[in-house]
């Protein structure tokens, strides 16, 4: 059954009483973004900064060091070179791509509680990070910012988790059972909200935060504003890159986001020429 | 070919300054109109992407370097992590209201508006593709190409619009950057550089000629080098590119003929724009473009095929909005026998840099060139008291006038509200006004058109006795 057309269980209705009310008070627990995180991307918005300033940071945190250290010499970043410290990682990559990875590390599917749903927390985060790959590069052929539209794809369902953790708790101390389609309609019923709600006390740009905002997985929307509507198109085009289902591709010739992006489907056709250069930096951010 | 085999009397491909008015014109004058634009906003690049985004960074950027300059009343720091958003702050304000006005401005003339890529079949018939590819075709017996330009990007910039960015991806940035090379020194090279210096950023402008914005008067380009370079702003004229790239960490490198290299947290290429017919397949309708990459046009703005005009930047120079729209709206008047008078040639230049520059008629060396002699009256905006009350004394006024002293031939301003002020001198030259209209004339007091009095009398005294 499709999860729009499915109604809630009476057992899940009993949970979406108190879960609306603790979205309505704010009293879901936003999980905080990592000192580390929140610090590399200050500093790769600050003019002023430099490579030593954002290596010191990094390897503050072993973890972090090391898995920029793996993302680095990674073929998809540095082909055919091997890197051994973190400022020569830096001063190759630069300081926006190691931002970018310290800030992928750091809001990864770990970030979250959802026991028996790791594997699909962990999908989630990989189609937000498709999808933040492709929404940049959507947004430089739109000539627009490719760092909100990095920032809004790689947050845009930040909310899955955060509801997920919330609905496993409430579940489990008001002791309802749930079916997984319930999970999936409830999840589906509040994410948004709670991805607003991420980015905002996560305090990201302007920007970043509208477009989330306006961002709705219902595409039938012509009036969204660009970020958001890169954002849509970049969370289709992972999804196209990312299933093991055969889709033809001419289903994202007619996406309805296209059309306040303005992309024709020759634009369309160059873009996804670009899927083998996405998946080889997913796979180096995955790593 | 009877009318019933068209769908339009009219089809203006392009939404801009140009091809708005050449629509509305037909429109009232009873016509079957459509408009193809390729966009889903209405407008052109200049509305969206040019001149309104620009003149609104510009307001705030006015606003900034007058609470610097006054210290006692507002103690301001722009913070470094300013959004550049908050610094377009009321762009989707102005952009709706404009949309919205344009919009209902084609509604109520029935001009139809299409959200498509056209191209000709022919040279009455267009294909337009949609977004989701549906493709119909149209036939109008009239075609008016208002396609408008955009940017050039010259080989040696590798553009990527997140550090090297062109004039339509510059307002992109997230983040004011600390420092911004600017390659060029053109009308939009220079408005960039100059509101990006007001507003902290420092700024190197680069270009291959000495001095920038060659086509108007020396005094002009004196003015805004001067103030750039007070604002903080670096000027290199007589320099060559060779080579830009971002440096992979924290910087763009210009790396110019001589040696000398310039290193910048983002860069901006404004090296000219070029025509936008890429898409339009003119060979199907018998058309090609010059070697300037423009469409040719006779006086009447008719294309080398008799049912196809052009207007706006898609014919070149001046390429100013305001002089595309008179293009548009002759275009249709053209093609309907409607009779207009000779277009005037009196258009004024505006530049929406800080200061404002403004000019209408000949510079100096133009007149000096054109007539021998000739007397030049200049008048300084700290002279006047309305230019000393709001701080506005770095401007100037010239008049040119003829060797008697009496038939103006150029008027040139520099400062704040010179894009406005200008007019009183264009309407002086197109009255045929001699320069003693500005002395006998009375303005309101205290205002900037004093100092067409004091420039007028300057005239005067060196006027042959």
């Amino acid at each position: 059954m499709n999860i729009e057309e499915y109604s809630l269980s009476s057992q899940a209705k009993l949970l979406a009483e108190p879960l609306q009310q603790l979205i309505n008070d704010g009293g879901i627990e936003v999980p905080m973004l990592s000192e580390v995180a929140n610090k590399a991307l200050l500093l790769a918005q600050n003019p002023d900064s430099d490579a030593t300033e954002m290596a010191k940071l990094i390897q503050s945190d072993q973890s972090l060091a090391a898995h920029v250290m793996r993302i680095a010499n990674s073929s998809a970043y540095t082909p055919m070179s091997n890197l051994v410290s973190l400022q020569q990682a830096i001063a190759r990559l630069g300081m926006g791509v190691i931002s970018e990875i310290s800030l992928t590390a750091a809001i990864g599917s770990k970030m979250f509680n959802t026991p028996g749903y790791e594997e699909y927390v962990a999908g989630v985060w990989r189609h937000a990070l498709a999808t933040s790959l492709w929404a940049k590069e959507v947004a430089r052929h739109c000539r627009s910012n490719v760092e909100v539209a990095f920032l809004a794809g790689l947050l845009h369902s930040i909310g899955r988790p955060a509801i997920l953790q919330t609905i496993i708790e409430l579940a489990k101390k008001q002791q309802i059972k749930l079916t997984e389609q319930d999970i999936r309609q409830l999840e589906n019923n509040y994410c948004h909200r709670l991805s607003e709600k991420v980015v905002n006390s996560w305090k990201m740009p302007t920007l970043v935060i509208e477009a989330i905002s306006a961002y709705r997985s219902d595409d039938q929307i012509l009036t969204l504003s660009a970020q958001a509507a890169q954002v849509i198109v970049g969370s289709r085009f992972a999804t196209f890159m990312l299933t093991d289902e055969i889709i033809d591709k001419k289903v994202l010739f007619v996406l309805p986001a296209l059309t306040p992006l303005n992309l024709y489907q020759d634009e369309v056709e160059n873009l996804l020429n670009k899927t083998d250069v996405i998946t080889a930096r997913l796979e180096g951010l995955s790593s | 070919m009877s009318n019933t085999e068209f769908n339009y009397d009219m089809l203006v491909i392009g939404s801009g300054p140009a091809g708005q008015k050449s629509a509305v014109q037909a429109a009232k004058a009873g016509k079957h109109v459509a408009i193809v634009e390729l966009d889903s906003l209405f407008g052109g690049a200049c509305v969206h992407r040019g001149t309104i985004p620009s003149k609104t960074l510009r307001e705030n950027a006015l606003r900034v370097k007058n609470m610097r300059q006054n210290a006692a009343l507002a103690d301001f720091d722009l913070g470094e992590d300013t959004e550049m958003v908050t610094l377009i702050d009321r762009l989707d304000e102005v952009l709706k209201s404009h949309d919205k006005y344009m919009r209902e401005q084609m509604d109520r003339n029935n001009v139809e508006r299409i959200h498509g890529r056209a191209s000709f079949v022919d040279n009455v018939t267009i294909k337009i593709t949609k977004v989701g590819g549906k493709v119909t075709t149209v036939r109008a017996k009239t075609i008016i190409i208002a396609v408008g330009s955009y940017p050039r990007t010259p080989d040696n910039i590798p553009i990527d619009h997140e550090h090297i960015f062109d004039s339509d991806s510059i307002l992109s940035m997230l983040y004011l950057p600390s420092s911004l090379t600017v390659l060029g020194g053109g009308v939009i090279a220079s408005e960039y550089a100059s509101i990006f210096q007001a507003l902290g950023v420092n700024v190197t402008m680069v270009d291959r000629y000495p001095t920038p914005l060659g086509f108007l008067d020396g005094d002009m380009t004196a003015t805004f080098v001067e103030a750039f370079k007070q604002m903080g702003g670096t000027w290199i004229g007589n320099q060559n590119v060779e080579k830009v790239y971002w440096d992979g960490l924290s910087e763009v490198v210009t790396e110019c003929a001589d040696g000398t290299i310039i290193r910048s947290q983002k860069l901006l290429c404004a090296a000219g724009r070029l025509a936008n017919v890429n898409a339009l397949q003119l060979e199907n309708a018998g058309l090609a473009i010059n070697d300037k990459g423009l469409i040719s046009v006779d006086e009447n703005l008719r294309t080398a095929i008799a049912n196809i005009y052009a207007a706006g930047d898609v014919i070149g120079p001046p390429s100013l909005a305001s002089a595309s729209m008179e293009q548009g709206r002759r275009a249709s008047c053209n093609d309907l026998g409607i009779k207009i008078g000779k277009m005037s040639q009196l258009i004024p230049a505006g530049i929406y840099s800080i200061p404002e520059l403004s000019s209408v008629g000949l510079t100096e060396n133009q007149a000096r060139q054109q007539h021998g002699d000739i007397i030049v009256g200049m008048a300084k905006f700290s002279e006047v008291a309305r230019g000393l009350i709001s701080g506005n004394t770095e401007g100037i006024l010239k008049i040119v006038a003829d060797a008697q002293g009496k038939k103006i031939l150029g008027v040139m301003l520099a400062g704040e509200g010179s894009t406005e002020v200008v007019h009183i001198g264009q309407m002086a030259m197109l009255c045929d006004a001699d320069v003693d209209i500005f002395i006998e004339s009375t303005f309101n007091f205290p205002t900037l058109a004093e100092a067409y009095r004091i420039a007028a009398l300057d005239i005067l005294a060196k006027r042959p006795r």
